[in-house]
């Protein structure tokens, strides 16, 4: 490029740059997510929250979003950018996103970071965490209850910490409405976007007896295509996935990231932002149940919804004990429940789910 | 007993992409031209004919635009091969980017979406017999079609003149071109014939298969396709055979994994490669077999001087 | 021969002239192709082209991200080149960055306290270590099986892959880290030093990939070697006769091959990402492919064309933001290039021919 017009571009740059300060300046937030966004799954419900957060605010915010980014360092990049380019906010939308996340924190402390999926925190970086385990219990219930061949399958893609208390909250839910299940058979993909192993996964775990098949994160909506196809009922976490499964759509454990990232970034605004842990779940809007299929009674779904109203009411906790593992030890006892860091940091699966994990 | 029904009927259209594109990439071989751009035909492919099945409703259309995106595709790699003599392996790998690029640019809207999905065959009384029901009269109408163009193309290759001619060509292009044969024109015919099979094994991945599009979904069965071709020492029932055996294997994984047997996934993840690289060198190790099949000339450009 | 009509004939010696020309008219084509692109998908070219080209060296932190990017591009595909000179198509680069990482990261996994001044150094030796014994594997099958090493090396990066799932999510997995499929942070004393300024990521793994090309520089130009591996790749009957062995010239690619890609799995491990993890690179194996060919084969190319690849990567995240481009547009651009440098390079080995040569008796194919 030559010179003059690299002096022409600058100029031009900054001249816009100048036109644009004019105005009052809009609340800049950068909006960071992992993967293509789709119609449905993680990435989908993350861009529906920059959305929200946009519709909120109108004109007082401006939201810039960046999808299908990865992990490595070339997110860094991207953060990086928007940071030294004056963004006031950051959200960022993977777990991979956290150690450098953090780093730019400390950098640049006038900078508000949330970060969802993580575990770190500082005075200005706030980790969110949805509580999928609460609807997993719910979509367990309707599950345990629909079953006829008592046999429930899951797809999972990676063995991830959260993987563990969702799936082991599913099945003490289904274990709470059927007290004739099967050992819950599993299956791990060890790949994000592979829908023919979805499909196969779907088709095998069928095969074997499943008439409920619960795909947890998954990374395409095939999985519960697929069950349609095969004519098995699907729970689904992340999205209602409804469209997809229209008659055999049972349970999906619905993510609406709005509420919580909107209160945090008025507290941003309000120049009161709080590097805390927000682990959000029924109570504050931030997960629910969608797409309850109409094969289950009034009454079933009734309960279901009860139980929901009392997580919203704070007053259920899935994890109370007694609750055994699967290698026969005690892993909650009688009178006790876990609280928050057990949840995030459970090791067990509980008895009833056949499969084996890494230590 | 099911999850036996489940492993071998579900390996024939499991494997269907990759046996799809390996007969093709059978006959692009077998003029010498060897074309590593597989995966990003399928890829492109995949995305295009999801894109118009969604549009039209209809499958055929969208296996069709699949087809032609493919031909498209591998007419650039033809052109680098055969008119700017360019290394076949950087052109195959050059294009192969080009093609996995393009498939994520122009299908991003359609991340996730999801189309009708097309029906399995149904006859009347042998799709009901118990085991070789499904597996044999149970599959969706381009299982069966990839079998009768396996049949076609090893009928063309060893029972025609135009066959013989394609493999002289293979052998030596200089000598074929002196026989009053044309090499250039035979082998873009076969880089295209090549693009139009991985364009319809992609087509069939995003439309037929799973009814879904995502941007990294032929997750390397086209590089599994080139290995067919040497599994198969370049012969088409054995490619076949090939790659049911794949596909096979990888779905035994989930079998296993949902009967709750207790081994790592990630081993059994593993294990439809660690059974090609078994497989390849025991069939690579009989030199006397590569040596009678593998054309001679492939990977080197012909250079026509007259 | 002939070239859409014209005649051309092939020439004996390159220009460095023509090979200037070739490139710059590769990157020509490429970028007007992917203005064309931009305008399609609805940004502004002039953004994009600021962003892409500019804006990377316009800070000290960009500077930093163009080494960080370019170190292991360049180091992957000086160790290619080598056996790609020879014929020898080592694919599975990948997979030997992701053994040699994890191979170097059991050091600071094992003594995540010290500070000893040799962690580091150990795990350069490790990880370049388990990068040549990961393409030693091919190696092997090829020289003692004849199995294609194309397909060998793809089949072993899946392997590859799932081996650092199985140990991430088990033995090597943070005690403490909730269960996420990480190691533990590494400590200072198993992080390359960084320069550059508070916040720059470059750091001295530079020196690693600067002696990589002067010794392939040296290796190429002076040995006798290098020489023997270029004859077996252009002409394998000649070498054969000459007594070349084609045994040695396998061995010998492959474990630099490895090599490189394992200690580009240490920069990585050991620099901006500091513990293992899931993702250790975005293809670096299969972009210093790229790097590799566009740098016509040869260590000094190979450097200008690692460095430009790496300011296209940067300059693309940089567009990301700056003018909303979808990630898989620079995908398409490095594809253009390498696409556009193969055909003009055409014109670097052949060139035009005013009229045929009068045909003698002795002329033949």
């Amino acid at each position: 490029m030559t010179n003059w017009m690299k002096r022409i571009l600058v100029t031009g740059t900054m001249l816009a740059g100048l036109v644009t300060a004019a105005h009052a300046d809009p609340f800049r937030i950068g909006y960071l997510i992992p993967n293509p966004v789709g119609d449905v799954g993680w990435s989908h419900e993350l861009d529906a929250g920059a959305k929200a957060i946009q519709e909120h605010f109108g004109d007082k915010v401006e939201v810039q979003t960046v999808n299908s980014l990865g992990e490595g360092p070339d997110a860094t990049r991207v953060m990086d950018k928007m940071a030294a380019d004056g963004f006031n906010m950051l959200i960022l939308g993977s777990f991979g996103y956290q150690q450098d996340g953090l780093k730019l924190a400390k950098r640049y402390p006038n900078l508000s970071v949330v970060h969802i999926g993580g575990y770190l925190n500082a005075k200005n970086f706030s980790t969110l965490a949805p509580r999928h385990y609460e609807a997993a219990y719910l979509c367990g219930m309707a599950a345990g209850m629909v079953t006829k061949s008592e046999t429930l399958g899951v797809i999972a893609a990676f063995p991830l910490p959260e993987v563990l208390n969702i799936m082991n909250a599913y099945v003490l839910g289904a274990q709470s409405t059927n007290q004739s299940l099967k050992p819950v058979k599993v299956i791990w993909l060890n790949s994000w976007f592979d829908p023919a192993k979805e499909k196969a996964s779907a088709e095998s775990l069928a095969s074997q007896g499943s008439d409920v098949i619960y795909s947890l994160f998954p990374g395409t909506p095939a999985p519960v295509a697929v069950a349609e196809q095969l004519g098995v009922y699907a729970t689904v976490t992340h999205s209602d996935n409804t469209k997809y499964a229209p008659t055999k759509h049972l349970c999906a454990g619905q993510l609406n990231f709005g509420p919580v990232l909107i209160d945090k970034v008025q507290q941003a605004m309000d120049k009161a932002f709080k590097g805390d842990d927000v682990f959000a779940g029924v109570k504050e809007g931030t997960i629910a149940v969608a797409g309850l299929n109409n094969d289950l009674s009034a009454d079933q779904k009734a309960q279901i919804l009860a139980t929901q109203d009392q997580m919203r009411a704070g007053t259920f906790n899935p994890f109370t004990g007694p609750i055994a593992s699967n290698d026969g030890k005690d892993a909650v006892p009688a009178g006790t429940a876990l609280d928050d860091a057990a949840i995030k940091s459970m090791k067990f699966l509980v008895k009833g789910i056949d499969t084996t994990i890494p230590n | 007993m099911d999850a036996l029904v489940f492993v071998l009927a579900g390996a024939m259209a499991t494997a269907t992409p990759m046996l799809l594109a390996a007969l093709g990439e059978l006959v692009v071989e077998k003029a010498g031209v060897l074309n590593l751009s597989i995966e990003g035909m399928m890829a492109i492919a995949a995305a295009i004919a999801f894109m118009v099945t969604l549009g039209t409703h209809d499958h055929t259309l969208g296996l069709l635009a699949g087809v032609v995106s493919g031909v498209l595709l591998s007419l650039v790699f033809a052109m680098l091969v055969l008119v700017f003599m360019a290394n076949q392996v950087a052109a195959g790998l050059a294009v192969g980017i080009l093609g996995l690029g393009l498939s994520a640019l122009l299908g991003r809207a359609y991340e996730g979406m999801t189309i009708l999905p097309l029906a399995k065959l149904s006859i009347p009384v042998l799709s009901g017999l118990p085991v070789i029901g499904p597996v044999l009269f149970g599959q969706d109408v381009v299982v069966y079609l990839a079998f009768a163009l396996a049949a076609l193309i090893a009928w063309f290759l060893y029972a025609t003149k135009a066959g013989l001619k394609l493999r002289v060509i293979g052998e030596n292009p200089a000598t074929a071109h002196a026989l009053g044969l044309w090499p250039v024109a035979t082998r873009l015919a076969a880089i295209a014939f090549g693009g139009a099979m991985a364009g319809l094994a992609g087509g069939y991945a995003s439309t037929v298969l799973t009814p879904v599009w995502s941007q990294d979904m032929i997750a390397g069965r086209g590089w599994i396709a080139v290995a067919l071709v040497v599994f198969g020492t370049w012969r088409p029932a054995r490619i076949v055979v090939g790659a049911y055996l794949f596909g096979a294997v990888s779905l035994l994984g989930l079998a296993l994994q949902a009967l709750g047997i207790g081994i790592p996934s990630q081993l059994m993840t593993c294990m439809p490669y660690v059974l090609t690289i078994v497989v390849l060198v025991v069939i690579s190790a009989d030199k006397v077999r590569i040596r009678l099949n593998a054309p001679a000339s492939l990977g080197e450009n012909y250079r026509p001087t007259t | 021969m002939k070239f859409l009509g014209f005649w051309m004939e092939p020439r004996t010696e390159t220009s460095p002239l023509s090979t200037l020309v070739i490139a710059l008219i590769t990157i020509a084509l490429s970028i007007a192709t992917m203005i064309g692109m931009f305008l399609l998908l609805g940004a502004s070219p002039g953004v994009v082209l600021y962003s892409f080209f500019v804006e990377p060296l316009s800070s000290s932190y960009n500077l930093g991200e163009v080494l960080i990017k370019a170190s292991p591009l360049i180091l992957i595909a000086q160790g290619l080149a080598i056996g790609f000179r020879a014929k020898v198509w080592n694919i599975g680069a990948e997979g030997q960055l992701i053994i040699g990482a994890i191979c170097a990261s059991l050091l600071p996994i094992y003594w995540s306290d010290t500070d000893s001044a040799w962690l580091l150094p150990g795990m350069i030796v490790a990880g370049a270590l388990a990068g040549m014994a990961w393409a030693g594997i091919a190696a092997f099958l090829r020289t003692k099986f004849n199995a294609s090493e194309i397909i060998v090396t793809l089949m072993l990066t899946e392997i590859a892959k799932q081996v650092l799932y199985y140990l991430l999510t088990g033995a090597l997995r943070d005690p403490s880290g909730y269960n996420f499929p990480q190691s533990v942070m590494f400590p200072d004393a198993g992080l390359y030093p960084t320069f550059g300024g508070e916040g720059v990521r470059a750091n001295l793994s530079v020196f690693i990939t600067l002696a990589m090309t002067v010794g392939c520089w040296i290796f190429v130009t002076k040995t006798f070697a290098a020489f023997r591996l270029l004859v077996g790749g252009v002409a394998p009957d000649a070498a054969r006769y000459a007594g070349f062995s084609q045994r040695q010239a396998i061995w010998i690619s492959m474990l630099i091959g490895g090599a490189a890609a394992g200690l580009a799995g240490v920069g990585e491990i050991a620099g901006p990402i500091g513990k293992l993890q899931p993702i250790l690179s975005p293809g670096y194996g299969y972009a210093g492919i790229i790097v590799a060919f566009l740098g016509g084969l040869n260590p000094i190319g190979i450097f200008f064309a690692g460095l430009f690849m790496a300011v296209i990567y940067v300059g693309g995240d940089i567009a990301l933001v700056s003018a909303g481009i979808p990630t898989s547009a620079p995908v398409v651009f490095q594809g253009l290039l390498l696409v556009f440098y193969l055909a003009s390079s055409f014109f670097m080995r052949f060139k035009f021919r005013a009229l045929p040569r009068e045909r003698t008796a002795t002329e033949g194919v």
